[in-house]
């Protein structure tokens, strides 16, 4: 039994770590927004939606307000 | 937006660039429709991008400096609804040069930037932001923003520590109460209790201290407020486990401890995030009101803020753009759609010497414009404040569970110090774990979790009917309403005239109603006119029709070969003297006589008779107050048969005659619409909003229908009674639970474990209960697309 006395200390070393974790998670806003995140997974990275920027002379053309 | 040739409506520009995006991957041939579609961006736009170019310069406004020339900018930004649209807003603006980091909260609408002057002007993160549909603000309350964000951030540390904590300590728990049953000895035992108050002590000092602060300051202001027993019961145990531990004899409660605080920083977060949620309405209106004008000074044009205007200066105000103040037009004549302000959907000609309203959009021209109010004092200013004030004098949902809060808190208290008393007497071996029991089962956990519980599951059913609760609390009072106030315009009608009867003239009977309807959207099948889409609903083919020709009255065209006028009486060459109801009369004439009258008004919204009837039938007084004519009123009251209506009635006047029901006693539910009614959904005791509902008007109202059919008012309300139902069962449960198990916990015969096992046990079956309702649909099933209300 005695390596309890050794693992329980360790677990909450542990949670400290993951204290200070969830902690600076959350001050590095982590937390903020919960929906957008989800969405990442469906949509393809190389997929960038149409750009509406002035930038580019055809894309100009394009506008979303339909 | 459109997808295999039909038009699609979505709902924010996110949305519509991720149908987009799906359309594109699945099918090439989608861009077919694209260029087809292909429009230039709007006047709009380009306006964001030339005001925000006085930006440039202003350091002051590019937000708080961090390292590497970076600045975190706050945005509050128009039109976000969903994840897409923060999906949207951050592809967008991370992929420009200059901009290293976005977030996008969507609740609030806000858009926190991280990004380098340096390499980028603000101009162009505003017309990024702009150009893809998203309309761009500096914050007005940047600062309490950013407060209400550190607030929640705070709420979910403590909520997280809480969390870990007991998670731990309910581990060692378990093996301390296998200890108790199968034996341990003296060393595991006190270790594991070591540890667990190691454990405990930060959760109590970190996730607890609010409930201190929040004891201390009701105590602070002679109340005894629901935080006083938490506060005492957690130092009980916490100070009772700590002596029991350094004694070596006796249980220790450091699990109960823990659990307690984590269950409730849990309803605290959650109440917290609605509440921020509600605090949305002043920005809105803000939104109304451009931040620029162009000032006209010795003929010469200059850029001021909208707020420095004073009486007596001249603006000149371009079209598509937002008038800055209240004024008289002195030069031009144009279009301004009041829409927002009055509910009125058809712009208003304005000539010179015409009023005009701050906030209204100017459609057709330039016009220049004396200033005749100071920005403080105008329209939109006022209903603003009126806002704020009913908003403020909202304090009349007091909780049932706050209302007694005070009485019961102090009977727990009673209570537990007559067991203490008694247990001090005679026998004190049993004096802690008793009066502990006692503070534990009597947490007010499933009282509190009573009417959360149930609302969070009817308004997930009313989220999938599409009405969206703003405000939780409302629902419970639903059914306490008893009087029933709509707007007229938008809210009873659709907003756009119909055909509400045909009459075919008696001598011309070689016509008929169907074939007169057919002529008449021939010849108005090219027409602009409001009138025309009346007719939009017939289906006919243009090549139909020939040689149209527009008059000021009227339109004429050849049919078949032969000459058709539509128009009014003296266009069309009918002798009547003619009496305009609704929204007016059209008369069919060909060169032999008038072949059939049309009586338009405004089309009553789907489902409207069959709601009042439903409305009436549950005894509930129906009433309409409307802004327009007496007549039009009139008319719309006839058809739904409300025999109580008042016309002609601005703000104000729909402001007092509310207060002066709910004087009288009554408890009013409003329907309404428009941003002119925006302060009376405010004040009424509960608001609802139809779909093409102003910004401003949803944003004060507790239920917002998103369907075009009256229908969900009904189901609101039955969802509300129900509701209330339910919330009545949990409450009786409750107090049933704490009433029966109080005495035994008080007479020894509980343990503190088994009391917080029952406390959460009473919990579940409340949440049990709640969830039934969250299965309530509405039957039958409501059509989508409104009836054609022609014929």
């Amino acid at each position: 039994m005695s390596i309890l006395y050794i693992l329980i200390p360790l677990a909450v070393v542990l949670l400290a770590i993951a204290i200070w974790a969830l902690i600076w998670a959350i001050k590095n806003g982590q937390f903020d927004d919960l929906e957008t995140h989800g969405w990442s997974v469906v949509l393809d990275d190389d997929q960038k939606p149409p750009n509406f920027d002035e930038s580019s002379e055809e894309e100009d053309k394009r506008d979303i307000e339909q | 937006m459109e997808s295999d040739g039909q038009p699609h409506a979505v709902c924010c520009s996110g949305c519509e660039a991720v149908a987009n995006l799906i359309l594109q991957s699945g099918q090439s041939r989608y861009y077919q429709f694209r260029t087809e579609n292909a429009i230039k961006p709007s006047d709009e736009d380009v306006g964001v991008a030339e005001s925000w170019k006085r930006y440039d310069e202003r350091h002051s406004l590019w937000g708080n400096p961090l390292k590497n020339g970076q600045y975190e900018l706050l945005l509050q930004v128009e039109g976000i609804r969903c994840a897409a649209c923060a999906w949207l807003i951050r592809s967008q603006l991370e992929a420009r040069d200059g901009i290293d980091q976005v977030q996008v909260d969507v609740a609030t609408g806000f858009v926190s930037v991280n990004w380098q002057p340096k390499k980028l002007l603000l101009s162009r993160v505003a017309s990024t932001l702009a150009g893809v549909g998203y309309r761009p603000h500096l914050p007005l309350a940047g600062a309490e923003a950013i407060g209400r964000q550190q607030e929640r951030r705070e709420a979910l540390k403590r909520l997280g520590v809480a969390g870990l904590g007991m998670m731990q300590v309910m581990m060692f728990a378990v093996g301390l109460y296998a200890g108790d049953a199968m034996g341990i000895s003296e060393g595991p035992e006190r270790f594991l209790q070591l540890i667990s108050l190691i454990v405990t002590t930060p959760v109590l000092l970190y996730s607890g201290r609010v409930f201190y602060t929040s004891a201390f300051r009701s105590l602070s202001q002679r109340r005894v407020g629901m935080d006083v027993p938490v506060a005492l019961a957690i130092s009980v145990a916490f100070i009772m486990s700590c002596i029991n531990f350094l004694n070596g004899t006796g249980h220790v409660y450091f699990d109960s401890v823990v659990m307690f605080i984590f269950f409730l920083s849990l309803g605290r977060y959650a109440e917290l995030v609605i509440r921020h949620r509600n605090l949305q309405t002043g920005l809105a209106l803000a939104r109304l009101l451009p931040e620029w004008a162009e000032l006209i000074l010795d003929g010469r044009s200059e850029q001021v803020p909208a707020t420095d205007l004073k009486v007596g200066d001249h603006v000149r105000v371009r079209a598509g753009h937002t008038l800055p103040a209240d004024g008289l037009v002195i030069s031009g004549s144009t279009e301004a759609d009041e829409a927002l302000l009055t509910g009125e959907s058809r712009p208003v000609l304005k000539n010179v010497g015409d009023p005009v309203i701050a906030g209204s959009v100017n459609r057709s021209q330039t016009v220049e414009v004396e200033v005749t109010k100071d920005p403080d004092n105008s329209t939109v200013s006022m209903m603003g404040r009126m806002l704020l004030k009913s908003q403020t004098q909202r304090s009349r949902f007091t909780r049932l569970s706050e209302r007694y809060a005070g009485w019961f808190v102090a009977a727990v208290l009673v209570v537990a110090s007559l067991t203490a008393v008694w247990w001090l007497i005679h026998d004190t071996e049993m004096l802690f774990p008793a009066t502990l029991a006692v503070l534990v089962i009597s947490c007010p956990c499933a009282l509190s979790l009573a009417t959360p519980a149930a609302i969070a599951s009817s308004s997930r059913a009313l989220l999938e009917q599409g009405v969206l609760l703003t405000r939780g609390e409302a629902l419970e009072y639903l059914g306490n309403i008893d009087t029933v106030v709509f707007d007229k315009t938008g809210t009873l009608t659709s907003g756009t005239p119909s055909v509400v009867e045909t009459v075919i003239n008696p001598k011309r009977n070689e016509f008929d109603v169907q074939g007169a309807l057919e002529i008449a959207a021939l010849l108005e099948v090219d027409s602009s006119h409001p009138v025309s889409t009346a007719f939009s609903v017939v289906q006919v083919s243009r090549e139909d029709v020939l040689d149209i020709i527009n008059h000021e009255n009227g339109v004429e065209g050849r049919v078949g070969g032969i000459r058709y006028r539509l128009g009014n009486a003296s266009f069309t060459g009918v002798n009547v003297i003619d009496i305009t109801g609704g929204l007016g009369r059209l008369w069919l004439a060909d060169e032999a006589g008038w072949i059939a009258r049309f009586d338009l008004d405004d089309g009553l919204r789907d489902s409207a008779n069959e709601t009042m009837n439903a409305l009436r039938a549950k005894g509930l007084e129906l009433i309409i107050l409307s802004g327009d004519q007496p007549q039009a009123v009139a008319s719309v009251a006839e058809r739904v048969g409300i025999d109580n209506w008042y016309a002609e009635q601005n703000p104000k006047m729909k402001m007092d005659f509310l207060e002066s029901l709910q004087a009288g006693g009554k408890c009013v539910l409003m329907v309404g619409d428009g941003s002119n009614d925006a302060p009376v959904l405010s004040a009424a005791n509960i608001s609802m909003t139809v779909s093409g509902a102003s910004e401003l008007a949803n944003s004060t109202a507790d239920f917002i229908i998103t369907g075009k059919s009256l229908k969900y008012i009904e189901y609101t309300l039955n969802l509300g009674y129900t509701t209330r139902t339910v919330i009545r069962q949990n409450l009786l449960w409750a107090l049933a639970y704490n009433l029966l198990a109080v005495p035994f916990a008080a007479a020894g015969l509980i343990v503190p474990w088994m009391a917080a096992l029952g406390m959460s046990l009473s919990s579940l079956l409340v949440v049990l209960n709640s969830g039934r309702l969250s299965k309530r649909k509405l039957r039958p099933k409501a059509p989508l697309i409104p009836r054609k209300s022609i014929l």
